[in-house]
């Protein structure tokens, strides 16, 4: 099974981690192989768009305070996808998603990398919008700018979650089937050019290390 | 015994080829994961590989430790990394190959992978484990290795400097300083015993069983779904109040030398999270703290330097009267710090039921003897030396045994004096049902104290 690595992104408060229990918790599968509970879970989806694909999400949560900022490099490292999230009822909230953004473009470059931006919290707006702080199209607009995938979502009610990693699913499983078609073409080695001799089954000075 | 009891992690788990254990062996307590226990053998690997069949695998291999430790004196580490993750692809290639592990099933042959792993990198441990490294060549250590030995100063000079510093510094909530210091020294004791083992999976499994206690503590805090806002801050603290020598080298060394299909998962989510827990102490500043009270926390800053000024002081004193303990004494007082010497990187008797076991193989290993004593001369490295002291060769069965029943023992002792009012035999019982895995146990037993 072809396994994604995809790293959580966002503010203490934007309920990130909520996102992906809702995930979790709402998916129907006859293979649940999650680990609940703690800050890394993993998920297998089957994809809508390919049948017979079922991908493994491995989910690294990280952690949201300001001030531990600086270990996310370790977490998006080798990421497969980042979903930025943010609160849509927070003013500011998006831009210092925005950072997340630009951060992970500047470090992780585009070509490796998926990004979805998540406005979560939309179950506060539907009674009563004044509730709203980030307006959907401002969001929307600089998703479509950056070539990022955009939901507004609801944790709590689960709308919209699910087609979040349905969308994340389908482009990862893509930029995979694209990628190896490609290194199959021609293969590459690794850079570094050190080799021993072969190791040889008729080696007689053999010895104790 | 192979290595530390481990976490159920999927990248950690060895199907059980020891019938010792079956695996139905569970009592009525409450399962933390239905997953089934599995059970790292590297004894069985070793008799496969004396199979007679098994003959070109040991070849291959015998011809590659022989390449790496006589073709080049000092790899970088690039290097290393690059021949011996090579030879991994090669040789688990082989296995398709031979007897008897052509025909293992896909448990036991991650086994026998696993035990290559675990044989290549006690042979090669002294020349890869970056404070052996320095110590073989001092100056002439390559640039990765030295800067972990600077990354691992710098952490511990930082640790120093800021141990004094209070929880909610960290924005670690309230409701956890109750029981917050009991439970991250815990934790600190067992990534700890990181130092005590070579072989980079067993190192990986004390990186997991610090988190899984850290995460059972958390769980049972009211803070399960907490993740990694609840749990990076608590891993800090922990790496502040707890003692553990080397760290970046033995992550490092872990990362490395782990073959990297094994490193994927839950595993290399707990090796990052202690790699960045172990940056950000390393980087930390008044600025990263959260200070409510500026001038009383200058005031605890200042009284702590003058604390830890003192101790360096008075430890300075007690190793400059120590007698001279061996040739390594002047290496050591020369780095002026407190690096400790390297048979205190593997301390006994953890990695002895390996080195017992391969004791019993080292014929294998060995062919004409004058070739042997010239390699073995410069080869006076720590492990070189504690597989000298093998030479009696107790019996390896009974050798594990014994230190299967120790390191029980200690997990016993860890949890008594963790759950003081819990009753003696029900923790036992926990600790029997639950195979001795303390991160497992940890969990078990909250759930019934609370």
């Amino acid at each position: 099974m072809l396994q994604f690595k995809l790293v959580l992104l966002g503010d203490s408060s934007v309920g990130k981690s909520s996102i992906v229990h809702r995930f979790v918790k709402d998916s129907f599968d006859e293979f649940r192989e999650s680990t609940i509970g703690a800050a890394f879970l993993s998920q297998t989806l089957k994809l809508e768009k390919h049948e017979d694909v079922t991908i493994k999400f491995e989910i690294w949560d990280t952690a949201g305070q300001e001030r531990y900022k600086s270990l996310a490099p370790m977490y998006y490292r080798n990421a497969n996808a980042a979903l930025v999230v943010y609160d849509v009822t927070q003013p500011g909230s998006l831009v210092k998603a925005q950072s997340w953004v630009d951060e992970l473009k500047h470090k992780v470059g585009d070509q490796d990398l998926v990004i979805c931006l998540v406005g979560n919290k939309l179950d506060l707006c539907e009674d009563n919008d004044t509730v709203r702080q980030v307006d959907m199209g401002d969001a929307q607009i600089y998703a479509q700018e950056q070539k990022l995938l955009f939901h507004e979502v609801s944790a709590k009610t689960g709308a919209g979650v699910a087609q979040i990693f349905q969308e994340i699913g389908e482009k990862v499983y893509e930029r995979k089937a694209t990628e190896s078609a490609a290194s199959t073409a021609h293969q590459s080695r690794k850079p570094l050019n050190v080799e021993l001799q072969r190791p040889s089954t008729n080696d007689s000075t053999s010895c104790c290390v | 015994m192979e290595g530390p009891p481990s976490g159920e992690s999927s990248s950690l788990q060895i199907p059980a080829a020891n019938t010792e254990n079956p695996a139905g062996f569970k009592g009525g307590l409450p399962a933390q994961n239905d997953e089934e226990e599995l059970v790292y053998d590297f004894q069985a690997f070793i008799a496969q590989l004396k199979d007679p069949q098994a003959d070109p695998v040991l070849r291959y291999t015998r011809s590659f430790l022989h390449n790496f430790t006589t073709k080049k004196d000092l790899w970088t580490c690039e290097e290393q990394q690059k021949l011996i993750d090579d030879f991994k692809l090669f040789v688990y290639g082989k296995l398709a190959l031979y007897e008897p592990f052509k025909s293992l099933d896909s448990g036991k042959l991650l086994n026998a992978k696993e035990g290559i792993e675990k044989l290549i990198m006690g042979k090669l441990y002294a020349r890869c484990f970056s404070p052996c490294v320095e110590n073989r060549f001092n100056e002439k250590t390559d640039k990765s290795h030295r800067e972990d030995l600077e990354r691992d100063e710098q952490l511990r000079l930082k640790r120093d400097e800021y141990s004094f510093i209070e929880p909610e510094m960290l924005e670690i909530p309230e409701s956890l300083t109750q029981r917050l210091s009991k439970f991250t020294r815990l934790s600190g004791r067992e990534l700890a015993r990181i130092n005590e083992y070579k072989a980079p999976r067993d190192k990986m499994v004390c990186v997991l069983n610090a988190c899984r206690v850290l995460f059972g503590f958390l769980k049972h805090s009211g803070l399960e779904n907490g993740g990694a806002d609840a749990f990076v801050p608590v891993l800090v603290y922990t790496l502040l109040k707890s003692d553990v020598h080397a760290l970046f080298s033995n992550l490092n060394y872990t990362e490395r030398f782990r073959f990297s299909e094994f490193l994927r998962g839950e595993s290399a989510y707990y090796l990052s999270s202690v790699q960045g827990a172990a940056d950000f102490v390393t980087h930390l500043g008044h600025q990263s703290l959260h200070i409510p009270d500026e001038l009383a926390f200058e005031e605890q800053y200042t009284k702590h330097q003058e604390y830890v000024l003192e101790q360096r002081k008075k430890s300075a004193k007690e190793s400059a009267t120590e007698p001279d303990t061996g040739p390594l004494k002047d290496t050591v007082v020369s780095t002026a710090s407190h690096t400790p010497a390297p048979s205190e990187y593997i301390r006994r008797p953890l990695d002895e039921a390996t080195s017992a076991i391969l004791s019993k193989v080292s014929e294998l290993f060995i062919s004409s003897p004058p070739a042997e004593t010239t390699d073995n001369q410069q080869e006076r490295s720590p492990s070189a030396r504690l597989s000298g002291e093998q030479s009696q060769e107790p019996d390896p069965a009974v050798l594990v045994q014994e230190l299967q029943r120790q390191e029980n023992q200690r997990v016993l002792d860890e949890l008594h004096l963790m759950f003081p009012d819990m009753d003696q035999d029900l923790i036992q019982d926990v600790c029997e049902a639950k195979k001795y895995r303390i991160g497992v146990c940890v969990d078990v037993l909250l759930t019934l104290s609370s």
